[in-house]
């Protein structure tokens, strides 16, 4: 196994923990791993050596979660909420949203804009400037979408920290 | 003094300068609330970092680690670029003027016929393409199979003549890109088909989803590609 693929492999675990912090499961978190790893190594040309490869990882990982994860996540939303609506009667739903934990299902009822700045700085512990880069936004942007997306956390988790 | 939010929430982080971490702390002194916040940032952090760092600790998936142990889409590491690409351009313009050429005189069985949509993979090239299992060594190598993003199912593939990538209509194998063929340039006849990286990052921009497996290929293979 060449270098390229080691180091890759060495990320995974960063990346699954990325993925599940964006996506709406772990069923679909794993989706979005397998599909980065393939365009990584599709696009492995196109990355720099000497440059970060975990920065250009979440990069592939957060624009495919775009690609596909948001069209998806909004029509599940209305499924889900639909489904909260109708009472705690079915087994399968409610079973669900306790295997999640609270803190997952509160970071999934962010905005996709501050839910990608808290997962980057808060879950994968990247300095403003690096999450910055890999969403390709100014420092000032992220820092706003980051205290609003902290401040929604606070209140939702009802601040018992 | 009034301490914006994201002054505090980044004085919590420890991303502030030392300068403006002084201004911070100072205020702080003066109000207990603004302690309070910061705190309450910091419980936050170790909250959210807590609940998802077990999820790093998880044993890999062995279907994700086996894309990497045993990666069948053989790549070629990446070259230097600069020099390289206008070569590439004038093989591209190259190869272009022999497909002309093939085209114009109708060579009968040639790998290239001109049908209603423009160019269209015939003879040997149309034969690989339809039967050829993705990775096989031959006169002609299909390196990946893909669906693109109208549903069409695509194919990169490499021979002495003409690299580049077929889509499948209705008439046939439609050559999206082509370039002069790989095969040319290297004495090694085996080695032949190692894509091109431009060609990679082109179909990597054409395909929706990922690349076929082996057995979604063989599936595609018997019905016809279509």
């Amino acid at each position: 196994m060449a270098a390229f693929e080691n180091e890759m492999l060495a990320l995974l675990p960063r990346l699954r923990r990325f993925a599940r912090a964006l996506a709406r499961d772990a069923a679909d978190a794993d989706d979005l791993c397998q599909m980065t790893v393939e365009k990584a190594l599709l696009a492995r040309g196109s990355w720099q050596p000497g440059t970060r490869l975990d920065s250009w990882m979440y990069r592939i990982m957060r624009n495919a979660w775009i690609d596909t994860g948001r069209a998806r996540g909004r029509a599940s939303e209305t499924f889900v909420d639909a489904e909260a609506g109708s009472g705690m009667g079915s087994d399968g739903g409610a079973e669900a949203r306790v295997a999640l934990g609270e803190v997952e299902a509160a970071m999934r009822r962010l905005p996709d804009e501050q839910r990608e700045a808290v997962a980057l700085v808060l879950v994968e512990g990247l300095a403003y400037k690096e999450a910055a880069e890999v969403l390709d936004i100014p420092i000032g942007t992220l820092t706003s979408r980051l205290v609003r997306g902290r401040q929604a956390l606070m209140l939702d988790l009802g601040e018992a920290a | 003094m009034t301490i914006e939010p994201e002054m505090l929430m980044a004085y919590a982080d420890g991303e502030l300068d030392p300068l403006n971490a002084k201004r911070v702390e100072r205020a702080i002194a003066d109000d207990p609330a603004l302690a309070q916040q910061v705190e309450r940032h910091r419980a936050l952090r170790k909250r959210i970092s807590d609940s998802f760092a077990p999820i790093a600790d998880e044993p890999i998936p062995d279907q994700l680690s086996a894309l990497l142990k045993n990666n069948v889409v053989d790549l070629p590491a990446p070259r230097r670029r600069p020099i390289l690409t206008r070569w590439r351009e004038a093989a591209a313009l190259a190869a272009c003027l022999v497909l002309g050429l093939v085209v114009g005189l109708k060579v009968p069985h040639g790998p290239v016929s001109s049908g209603a949509g423009g160019l269209y993979a015939s003879g040997s090239l149309a034969a690989a393409l339809n039967d050829q299992v993705g990775g096989a060594d031959g006169a002609v190598k299909v390196a990946v199979s893909f669906r693109d993003k109208q549903g069409s199912y695509c194919r990169v593939f490499s021979s002495s003549a003409t690299d580049g990538i077929a889509c499948r209509d209705a008439s046939g194998w439609a050559l999206r890109r082509t370039q002069q063929g790989s095969t040319t340039q290297r004495s090694d006849y085996a080695q032949a088909g190692s894509p091109d990286p431009d060609l990679m990052a082109a179909a990597q921009d054409m395909m929706a989803g990922e690349p076929l497996d082996a057995k979604a290929e063989e599936a595609a293979r018997s019905a016809g590609w279509r």
